[in-house]
């Protein structure tokens, strides 16, 4: 088994799932009302913990450092998240679709997961994706509802899904080690994944009065895979890590 | 979180008493005096209705606004454990205000109208959350200290006569056991830390101590109105009394870790078994909770924002033709 | 203003430093929730919540009841569409416990075995043997 592969695989999921966890915690105590707030605080708290499962495998397994030095002490040249969830929040239909788009995402993926090769990972999958099943159904249910509401709904939600959409296909940029993860069965890859996530959420959208541009036309934002970022990851970074800096020697 | 013990109630001295109906008056209090509770659908005197609602609203009011202290250090939390658990306990707040604005609505006030006297200032909150949560270790003495004491209003005030309340209040106060042990936990870990944790520990609890002696409110003069309210078990002690377990439990667990407490006096007088300190500023006290307080604006220029931003998702979702019945339970 | 939670800063408050009253039914209308903990048992109510409706209630429902413990399966309903007795009438009920007829109190049958068993006792074989 190649571990370099994995061990990138595992940290982009992470990265990918920390950064989305603790946007989306921005929310918590601020939503619009006080059971979506809850929802949604739990959708982030899954989030951040998958981030951190994801974290312990390349600890136990990988011989990487402990969870929180790899969430909490690396240069941002290090994380490998896509840009879709460093962008700050804005209004809730961005952060709805973001959240649509990103968990359809991580449910196949993880799904696709349940029958890896690395093992520990099939098994740790199989309960992620439990709790992915959760977001799935918050994700759908909101955007069914708001995406055949009012004018000023539907305009929302159709914007923040063509601002949103190059970024999303940003989450399959492929790995240089695509061939050799899917050869050793670890993974079914980045193209396979982008496939079936295009036709979910086209029978998910169909449902409503959105309108799911040509992705054909689409140019994907690449780049987070390999260490390159938007302006707001680094700042996200400096803040997220403020304590944990003062003494990273220190037991919080 | 956090009740308090006091609840403001401005109005009330100008009030004409309301005559009630002495034989259902006399069956309501038969019941209380037998230990049975009371449920929403039962008659009740007009000033219990209105008592409960004040003291409900007010702590439902404190719940969402209590979130945001603490809320402060969502996206700063340090390490994995402490960052899940923080959000996971800001959650709760949230989830506490929901469950408690439910049981002020089997009273009869929709949720809309709560929420517009909280952001008009008509109904308070507890007068804590109007305090900065200025580092890190301000998150510890909260969950630690300020859960401890709401902790022990929530109790007492659990085995009150409103059924409602007390079946939210009972759930409340198993998930604060969780923010209690959650705080208590990080509050030892920067304790036993560092001297840099020692010291910004040392520094949060010196802040905090005079809004955590204010929290049960002013000392209770034993007027018709508290009797009333003690014998309608609306409310369940005294302040002073609350106030007094509060010490009794919790300064060891604090003096045990070599941290102060900002008090020359403050004592267990072990002729009396009571604790002894010196009064609180409560001059200070109800400055700040009629509006004077460091963070009194931007807690409720936050909640305006919650619920400015948020229009756009009720209104789309709003069908103007449902009826609107007051919840069960 | 500078608030020091970063969250905050973030947020335009200045727009909305004058906020509209909140209208009648803005927040919804109301469910009340039923808990099934574990499969084979009763759905228990657990309280009520706010929602645009049943599809918005279950998922709502989900986190504000049963994120915590052992949960199986959840019921929503309307309030409006749960009828009950008026509480004023419970003296209803208060006869239940006499009506020894019901339960499984009020058939006793070991005194006139015993006694059965005295009286004929000549007549039995001795169970001790």
């Amino acid at each position: 088994m190649n571990t370099q592969a994995l061990k990138e695989m595992l940290c982009k999921m992470g990265d990918d799932a920390l950064i989305m966890g603790h946007r989306n915690a921005e929310w918590t105590g601020l939503a619009p009302t006080l059971e979506e707030d809850i929802s949604f605080s739990s959708i982030a708290q899954d989030q951040i913990g998958h981030a951190l499962a994801m974290y312990t495998l390349m600890h136990e397994h990988l011989g990487e450092p402990n969870p929180d030095i790899i969430g909490f002490s690396r240069p941002e040249t290090d994380f490998t998240c896509c840009h879709l969830v460093e962008l700050p929040n804005s209004g809730y239909d961005f952060s709805l679709i973001r959240h649509f788009l990103f968990d359809h995402a991580e449910i196949l993926r993880y799904k696709a997961l349940t029958n890896s090769a690395f093992t520990p990972l099939a098994q740790v999958a199989a309960k992620i994706t439990g709790e992915l099943k959760y977001h799935i159904l918050h994700a759908n249910t909101w955007v069914r509802h708001l995406g055949n509401a009012t004018e000023e709904a539907k305009a929302r939600l159709q914007t923040s899904l063509n601002t949103l959409l190059p970024y999303a296909l940003g989450i399959f940029e492929p790995s240089i080690f695509e061939q050799a993860l899917i050869a050793d069965g670890i993974f079914i890859g980045e193209n396979a994944l982008q496939t079936q996530w295009m036709q979910t959420i086209a029978a998910i959208l169909k449902q409503t009065a959105l309108h799911l541009p040509d992705v054909t036309t689409i140019q994907p934002v690449y780049g987070g895979r390999r260490g390159y970022h938007t302006e707001y990851l680094q700042p996200l970074l400096t803040e997220m890590t403020e304590v944990f800096r003062i003494d990273e020697q220190a037991e919080w | 979180m956090y009740g308090g013990g006091y609840i403001y109630d401005p109005e009330n001295k100008n009030q004409a008493p309301i005559a009630e109906d002495p034989e259902k008056l006399a069956e309501f209090e038969a019941k209380i005096d037998n230990g049975e509770k009371i449920e929403p659908s039962d008659w009740m005197p007009y000033e219990y209705r209105r008592q409960l609602i004040r003291m409900i609203e007010q702590h439902a009011h404190s719940e969402i606004i209590g979130a945001l202290p603490e809320g402060t250090w969502i996206t700063r939390a340090p390490g994995f454990k402490r960052k899940m658990a923080l959000i996971a306990k800001v959650q709760d707040e949230i989830g506490h205000g929901q469950l408690l604005y439910a049981a002020a609505e089997t009273l009869g006030k929709p949720r809309e109208q709560m929420l517009n006297d909280l952001l008009s200032g008509k109904s308070k909150y507890s007068n804590v959350f109007n305090y900065p949560a200025k580092t890190w270790a301000d998150v510890a003495v909260i969950g630690f200290l300020i859960d401890a004491g709401a902790i022990i209003n929530q109790l007492a005030n659990s085995k009150g006569s409103y059924a409602p309340y007390g079946r939210a209040l009972k759930r409340i106060c198993a998930e604060e056991s969780f923010h209690l042990k959650q705080g208590y936990e990080a509050f030892v870990y920067l304790a036993t830390g560092t001297s840099t944790q020692r010291a910004m520990l040392q520094d949060a609890v010196n802040r905090w101590w005079p809004p955590i002696m204010h929290f049960f409110g002013p000392s209770d003069k034993i007027s018709v109105h508290t009797e009333k309210l003690i014998r309608w078990q609306v409310k369940m002690d005294t302040n002073d009394n609350m106030r007094n377990d509060f010490l009794e439990q919790y300064v060891p667990k604090i003096w045990e870790l070599d941290i102060t407490l900002p008090d020359p006096n403050l004592r267990k007088n072990p002729e009396t078994g009571r604790w002894e300190y010196t009064e609180p500023d409560w001059d200070e006290f109800f400055r700040v909770i009629s509006g004077n307080g460091p963070c009194n604006k931007e807690r409720l220029d936050v909640r305006r924002w919650v619920e400015e931003s948020g229009r756009w998702v009720r209104q789309a979702l709003f069908k103007p033709n449902e009826i609107y019945k007051v919840p069960l339970a | 203003m500078s608030s020091l939670d970063p969250r905050i800063n973030r947020l335009d408050l200045v727009k909305t430093a004058q906020a509209e009253n909140i209208q009648p039914h803005q927040h919804w209308e109301t469910y009340e929730v039923f808990v099934q903990a574990k499969r084979g048992g009763h759905h228990t109510h657990a309280g009520s919540l706010h929602a645009a409706d049943h599809d918005m209630a279950l998922i709502f429902a989900k986190e504000q009841f049963a994120r915590r413990g052992q949960c199986h399966n959840i019921w929503v309903v309307k309030t409006s569409n749960i009828f009950a007795l008026n509480t004023e009438d419970a003296d209803m009920f208060a006869e239940n416990n006499e009506k020894k007829y019901r339960n499984t109190g009020g058939f006793k049958v070991s005194d006139k075995i015993t006694q059965y068993k005295r009286s004929h006792k000549h007549t039995q074989p001795d169970e001790t043997d």
